[in-house]
């Protein structure tokens, strides 16, 4: 490739701090004493690693240097019960989207059959709904069902952001793999062979790409739970966390908890980053 | 190393045999109604039912106190939205805002993806952490740039401080906030588009570089003739993508500003929950939420006919 | 002390009222009996201290108490969840939401209790005034406060010259000082009660027209009460507000802070003045949370009182469950909104001891401890009086918030005054507007 140069360094350092910059303000009231948090104008480092907040939010007392207890934060054992739920939602979400989405892209993406193009429409309708606006039939819906506060209701309602978005993005790269159909008939395999044997190995950096942005979307969902799961059992991390925003203020929590919830989409992206050397054996989005 | 796709051979199945006996196939049609067919069924089941329950409740009025009462209410509803201020304000907002995030969240993409098709030191870690914005759920990131941004507390002020300046950057202002708002936006969405226009680089052959040296192109000209042609496609989609993501952004917006300094950055989707979900106004605000869906797609159908038409899949 | 004397007046008055009931309340039973679980929501305040109290109930009385906090736009969520007969059975409620609650028939009074007489002879009587509605009890104490006291930050005050001697009597003062700070090099010298939540900017509005001398609403035919003249309470008070916006010396960002940023940018010593709950006063005062610990006070009852009364109750929801669990509920609220299985009115006394949350009940008010704990969380020996004097003068906006229409009425204020600040509105139009919703509300319910 071509020669890198100072501008590269420069262009790479400044992009590295947007990205980091808004993480690093966050993360850092994590580590600051509640006096800190106060100061004006705002430290840009912490003086000491205060790490009492990453205990209490996780319900445990942290006793600090000077020999002053913190106590654990109330709202431990819901950001416990959130993360555990969260867990939960993500990973069903995922593996009932991938289930779903793949052998759908595939139809959509390299077979021809009546009504295709209207029921392309439909997925792509599904894409642009605004979640505010089937927010309260949602909600009315799930009461007369009884899934509201319940982990089943908020799966299914993940499922309709997750399934139209990631079946939109496969049916782009499923569209360019090499066509192997009919090879694939003279080898023998049958329609779900070619799929499972054939297909979906080919694709598995787009499938895996696809896997992450599922999860994320799960893992992430706010708006829906703060209606349909807040303050139940079935409360998710988002809306646990949510709860350090008002009324009694402990920034440093709240930061410690937000830390928390970017720990496994961190790995996320680790993992994310090294499929996009190998998505680019294929142009994705056609 | 990834193996080249087309020429994955996956092991023989063991009954290959009772394979090629099989000689029926499924046709085209068959298979893709067995495969669809429930999905399709699931999404009208839960995509379907609360849309046609918004539809009927945007024809409706209803009244929750003192006992659940429904009249139908004709247009009514429809009609109240196009006299509200509000609606009007807020369509204004949402247009300004999708705008800025779009614009801002192309151009970031492009230049990361850019940068990202160099070979670079450390290219695993740093492509980590310039992706890590993506995972940062918006109510997060709504919370880092309150925090960022906000005088009190924000960045700004911490280096006039630091200078030993006594001034403060007030950024959360009616002038500004949907500016801060965009760029959140664009923030965590520029690492998706990022990716993706990565992948499409990354097809371009590197011969077409040097050729294009020979050539004694400029980096400009390089960049037209040889960079630009085999992502414009991947360019148009995202560009709608964001702009439906950003049409229908509510959680990052409520976290940020809660729609203020007063309706400063009310956006559509702030309107209808507060229509909906606070006063409980459900017919109102279910009309508005058509409203919001109908620009959604009106915006992405104009951009398919000004742009997208022209542009062919490679 | 004329307050101890009414104190002792009233708690001998109280105990022989309360004897007729003494041994029904001894007999009383707590336990849990049904084996179903109770559901109890309330806003995050403090949480660990709910925890435990709910935690000590269970463990003693056998409960299967479900505790958890609901974020967010808390009077809309409740609402939503009480008309859809959720999971729902012990809910925190504001008075005003609980008067629309109770109004939409969807929470049983206190007045179910066995032991109520007993209670209510122990109320404080503006509080059992506030929280009754059709003559009845809605629930029990929570807390009992003040919004709206004016923190003063003595450290910046006194750089600038100013003492004791100073302190504004009344709001107009309260401005005129508020400029002159300025003029001495304060650059923001106040923090107005302007945020973003539902209690925020429209309950600002609501106490300073109130300490005014005005009443918003008809505390009975709820008729709208503004006037447009210019020495009306709302005239000068939306005057004052547009005054102070023009001159710059507020942030706007103000107006997108969730409480925790508003409490913590007044802990941060910037400014000199803030309307503030009372009990707040600990957190300002607490050494390691503030930048002006040990010298935050409030301003002494001048010529009107300050701020008005910030309060909740735990209210019993009449949602579909067996007679069993509806007497579990009753137990359990008994249990924890007033004496507990010792006689104590123990979670009540603890509030006032963890975060100097006061109580609506003369016992707990009257009790030793309490002056005790304020004493502790004042800067100055004397703000122990100033602290009991502003809280008793409190005045309670009945016009406006012993109606059903309470919570649609805030909301509309808080959107109206932030428009009027932010788009330069019009003094007389925007008060106009005011008693018109006023008006179209009371027809929508037919009040």
């Amino acid at each position: 490739m071509r020669k890198s140069g100072p501008w590269l360094t420069l262009a790479t350092l400044l992009l590295l701090i947007w990205s980091i910059l808004p993480i690093y303000w966050m993360v850092r009231m994590a580590f600051l004493t509640p006096a800190e948090i106060t100061q004006f104008p705002p430290p840009i480092f912490p003086t000491r690693f205060n790490i009492a907040s990453f205990f209490n939010v996780l319900g445990f007392d942290h006793t600090l240097a000077d020999g002053t207890m913190v106590r654990a934060s109330g709202q431990a054992n819901q950001v416990l019960r959130g993360l555990v739920n969260s867990v939960i939602v993500a990973v069903i979400v995922t593996v009932i989207t991938l289930v779903i989405v793949v052998p759908l892209a595939y139809v959509f993406a390299r077979l021809e059959f009546r009504f295709k193009n209207l029921l392309l429409n439909a997925v792509l309708l599904a894409v642009a709904l605004p979640p505010v606006s089937t927010l309260i039939p949602f909600y009315a819906m799930f009461v007369q069902l009884k899934l509201a506060g319940t982990l089943t209701g908020l799966v299914l309602v993940d499922l309709t952001l997750t399934v139209p978005f990631v079946a939109w993005m496969l049916i782009g790269y499923f569209r360019n793999l090499p066509p192997v159909e009919r090879l694939a008939r003279i080898d023998g395999y049958s329609r779900f062979g070619t799929l499972f044997f054939l297909i979906v190995p080919m694709a598995k950096s787009g499938v895996a790409v696809a896997a992450v942005i599922a999860f994320l979307f799960a893992w992430n969902e706010f708006t829906f739970a703060l209606i349909l799961v807040n303050g139940t059992t079935a409360n998710t991390l988002p809306t646990a966390i949510s709860g350090f925003l008002f009324q009694n203020p402990q920034p440093s929590n709240l930061a410690a908890c937000i830390v928390l919830t970017i720990l496994p989409p961190g790995l996320v992206a680790y993992f994310l980053q090294r499929h996009v050397a190998e998505m680019s054996l294929v142009d994705p989005v056609r | 190393m990834a193996s080249e796709p087309g020429l994955v051979r996956p092991a023989a199945p063991l009954d290959r045999q009772a394979r090629t006996r099989r000689t029926r196939e499924l046709s085209d049609g068959h298979f893709a109604l067995l495969i669809g067919l429930p999905v399709i069924a699931f999404l009208i089941a839960v995509v379907g039912y609360p849309l046609i329950y918004s539809i009927w409740m945007s024809l409706h009025k209803i009244v929750f106190f003192g006992g659940y009462r429904a009249t139908f209410a004709g247009l009514d509803n429809y009609a109240s939205v196009l006299h509200d201020e509000q609606f009007w304000w807020s369509t204004w907002v949402t247009i300004r805002f999708t705008i800025e995030s779009v614009l801002l969240t192309m151009v970031l993409g492009l230049l990361i993806a850019l940068l990202l098709n160099r070979r670079l030191m450390l290219g695993g870690l740093i492509r980590t952490l310039i992706f890590l914005p993506w995972c940062v759920s918006l109510y997060g990131a709504g919370l880092m740039f309150a925090y960022l941004a906000r005088s009190q507390t924000g960045l700004g002020t911490a280096i006039l401080g630091l200078l030993g300046i006594d001034a403060t950057t007030d950024f959360l202002s009616g002038s500004s906030i949907i500016e801060v708002l965009a760029i959140g936006n664009a923030w965590t969405m520029a690492p998706l588009v990022a990716m993706f226009i990565l992948a499409n680089l990354k097809t371009i052959p590197t011969r077409l570089y040097d050729l294009a040296a020979i050539d004694r192109l400029s980096a400009f000209e390089t960049f037209r003739y040889v960079t630009l042609p085999p992502i414009r496609f991947s360019l148009f989609v995202f560009t709608s993508i964001t702009t439906v993501l950003s049409m229908k952004l509510f959680d990052f917006i409520f976290v940020l500003s809660g729609g203020g300094p007063g309706t400063a950055s009310a956006t559509l989707t702030y309107q209808v929950y507060k229509r909906s979900f606070k006063e409980l106004n459900l017919g109102l605000g279910s009309a508005m939420s058509f409203y919001l869906l109908f620009l959604i797609i009106g915006s992405t159908l104009l951009l398919f006919l000004l742009w997208g038409r022209k542009e062919k899949p490679l | 002390m004329k307050r101890r004397e009414f104190g002792l007046m009233t708690s001998a008055l109280a105990l022989a009222t309360a004897l007729p009931f003494r041994s029904a309340a001894a007999a009383e039973d707590f336990k849990a009996s049904s084996g179903q679980p109770i559901y109890f929501r309330g806003w995050q305040f403090a949480t660990d201290v709910v925890q435990s109290n709910v935690k000590r109930y269970n463990d003693t009385q056998a409960g299967k108490v479900d505790y958890a906090t609901v974020t967010g736009d808390y009077p809309a969520i409740m609402e939503q969840n009480l008309m859809a007969g959720s999971e729902l059975d012990v809910l925190y409620a504001n008075p005003s939401s609980a008067v629309r609650y109770y109004g939409g028939g969807w929470v049983m009074p206190a007045e179910e209790l066995p032991n109520i007489e007993e209670i209510k002879a122990d109320f404080l009587p503006q509080f059992l005034d506030a929280w009754s509605y059709d003559g009845k009890l809605l629930g029990l104490s929570y807390f009992a406060s003040c919004r709206g006291c004016i923190h003063t930050n003595l450290l910046a005050y006194e750089k600038a010259g100013f003492s004791d001697k100073d302190f504004p009597k009344n709001w107009d003062e309260l401005y005129e000082q508020v400029y002159a700070l300025h003029d001495k090099g304060i650059e923001t010298p106040i923090l107005p009660h302007w945020f973003g939540e539902y209690f925020g900017i429209s309950w600002g509005f609501v106490f300073e027209v109130l300490n005014r001398g005005n009443q918003i609403a008809d505390p009975r035919t709820h008729k709208p009460l503004l006037t447009t003249e210019a020495s009306g309470a709302a005239y000068k008070t939306l005057a004052a507000w547009k005054k102070l916006w023009n001159s710059k010396l507020v942030p706007e960002e103000v107006m997108t802070y969730s409480e925790a940023a508003y409490i913590d940018a007044y802990a941060s010593g910037r400014y000199v003045f803030s309307p503030q709950q009372i009990y707040d006063l600990q957190v300002f005062n607490k050494v390691g949370r503030s930048q002006i610990a040990g010298h935050s006070t409030i301003l002494p009852v001048g010529d009107h009182p300050w701020g008005i009364i910030d309060s909740a109750l735990y209210l019993m929801t009449k949602r579909d469950r067996p007679d069993a669990v509806t007497q579990d509920v009753k137990k359990f609220t008994s249990w924890y909104g007033y004496k507990d299985d010792t006689g104590k009115v123990a979670i009540a006394e603890r509030w006032v001891q963890e975060n100097m949350l006061f109580s609506a009940y003369k016992s707990v008010m009257d009790d030793e401890k309490t002056a005790e704990r304020v004493r502790k969380a004042v800067a100055r020996p004397d703000d122990y009086k100033t602290v009991l004097d502003v809280y008793k003068a409190t005045p309670f906006p009945a016009g406006i918030w012993k109606v059903v229409w309470s919570e649609e009425f805030n909301a509309y204020l808080k959107d109206t005054l932030a428009n009027f600040l932010t788009q330069d509105g019009d003094i007389v139009a925007t008060i106009t507007a005011m008693n018109d919703k006023i008006t179209e509300l009371n027809e929508k319910y037919g009040i």
